[in-house]
């Protein structure tokens, strides 16, 4: 991958501000952990904005300050301040227990509220990265331990150098699997696939780039095929491919 | 007077983390007037912007345990939060009451003269940098940043495809960037 391209494509700077896709968000998030440059200068960008933001400060006055403040407080401190003002007649002194029974009570059921309420809300989190977490279905996982299958790494073709897919071919049953590691979106075009026959390209198939995270099937693969490649071709396809626009290419 | 106390950014985390209120009170002196100017760009009138100032650190409060230091440095994440809350404003019922006047075409043409003589908010930070990008930068900085609309959203107003509003916005953040100075 051009990691210097991509740094300066201006990923960075739409990321740090909240500006940038979901999937950009991902795929960045995904990158700077493989690369320590790109960490950096995602830091440094970072730093370049908050110097900019805290120069540009507004003041915002004292009452205001003291107003945030306070409720601020109140966030970490959490007090119980329950006044109850009772007339003082001598029928009803048995009330002072009472209340004094009504807000241990209160408090009590305060703090189970909170527990009960901790723990649901952890227990929520806990679905939710359930959730999030998805690896490989078993499906896709049992057609990778098949010993027909013929791996084909795809790389970028600049400028879409930091595209990826791999291709798992089984020679067999003419099927391909495609699972994409990194294609940008796109809305009105297809992506197609071609292999590489006698050195020219032969129509395997469009690719539904919007399954992502798992195997992607082409039917009729060429037996024959020596490599393949990826172009973007208007949608529905094209009968010959437009070279100009090849995203990815593979070698057997 | 009491002492102030000063942190890392690695100690105020986790004494943010641990809801402990000298914490939230040094992250607010510190980022008040910062975070304000942000608001302020979003939401001119004072009033409003010093309500959206103290939602957005109550959000920081209530949401600290999501942020994730590996995902980036504690002042990008208020700033995230801080714009969030000020776009959700402009959102709500009581604040469109008040524009209801505007239209959505108002917004993308007219924002900037509309209130640029009014509100001298716009003629500092990012605003002023803003208003300096050529018109395409400008329409799309406009339309995301200050109005929180998606990439989409925006293809659909400017009629363009959205891959343009990608290009134009990465673009126009690499343009801002050279007047960080």
């Amino acid at each position: 991958m051009d990691i210097k391209s991509y740094i300066s494509s201006g990923i960075i700077e739409t990321y740090v501000m909240g500006l940038c896709t979901p999937e950009e968000k991902k795929e960045l998030e995904s990158f700077r952990q493989q690369y320590p440059q790109l960490n950096e200068a995602i830091l440094n960008f970072e730093t370049e904005l908050e110097k900019n933001l805290v120069r540009d400060a507004t003041q915002t006055g004292i009452e205001m300050d003291n107003q945030i403040l306070k409720a601020l407080s109140s966030l970490s401190t959490p007090v119980v301040d329950i006044k109850i003002n009772l007339p003082k007649t001598k029928k009803t002194n048995w009330l002072k227990p009472l209340a004094a029974a009504a807000i241990l009570l209160l408090a009590l059921s305060m703090v189970f509220n909170y527990i009960l309420y901790r723990k649901t809300r952890d227990q929520q989190l806990a679905i939710k990265e359930k959730e999030n977490y998805s690896p490989l279905p078993v499906a896709d996982y049992n057609i990778l331990k098949q010993s027909t299958i013929t791996p084909v790494a795809m790389y970028g073709v600049a400028p879409h150098s930091i595209c990826r897919c791999t291709l798992f071919w089984d020679k067999k049953t003419r099927k391909a699997f495609i699972i994409i590691h990194h294609l940008p979106m796109v809305e009105q075009n297809n992506y197609q696939l071609w292999a590489m026959v006698d050195g020219k390209p032969v129509n395997v198939g469009l690719i539904n780039e919007k399954i992502r995270g798992r195997f992607i099937e082409i039917q009729n693969v060429p037996a024959g095929a020596t490599g393949f490649i990826v172009t973007l071709e208007k949608s529905g396809g094209s009968s010959t491919p437009t070279v100009e626009e090849t995203y990815l290419s593979g070698k057997i | 007077m009491p002492e102030i106390k000063k942190y890392t950014e690695a100690e105020l985390i986790d004494a943010l983390k641990k809801h402990e209120n000298d914490a939230y009170v040094y992250l607010y002196n510190n980022y008040k007037g910062a975070l304000f100017t942000v608001i302020l760009q979003i939401i001119p009138d004072k009033e409003n912007a010093g309500d959206v100032l103290q939602e957005a650190f109550i959000m920081a409060w209530k949401n600290i345990d999501k942020y994730d230091a590996a995902k980036g440095r504690l002042f990008t994440w208020l700033f995230n939060v801080t714009r969030n809350c000020a776009i959700n404003t402009t959102r709500s019922k009581n604040y469109k009451q008040q524009l209801k006047n505007d239209s959505l075409d108002n917004y993308v043409n007219d924002v900037d003269e509309r209130t640029s003589h009014i509100l001298p908010i716009n003629q500092i930070g990012l605003r002023k940098q803003v208003q300096q990008l050529k018109d395409d930068y400008r329409n799309v900085m406009q339309l995301s940043y200050f109005n929180g609309f998606t990439h989409e959203e925006i293809a659909k107003i400017l009629n363009i495809p959205s891959g343009t509003v990608k290009t134009r916005l990465r673009n126009a953040l690499i343009e801002l960037r050279k007047q960080f100075v």
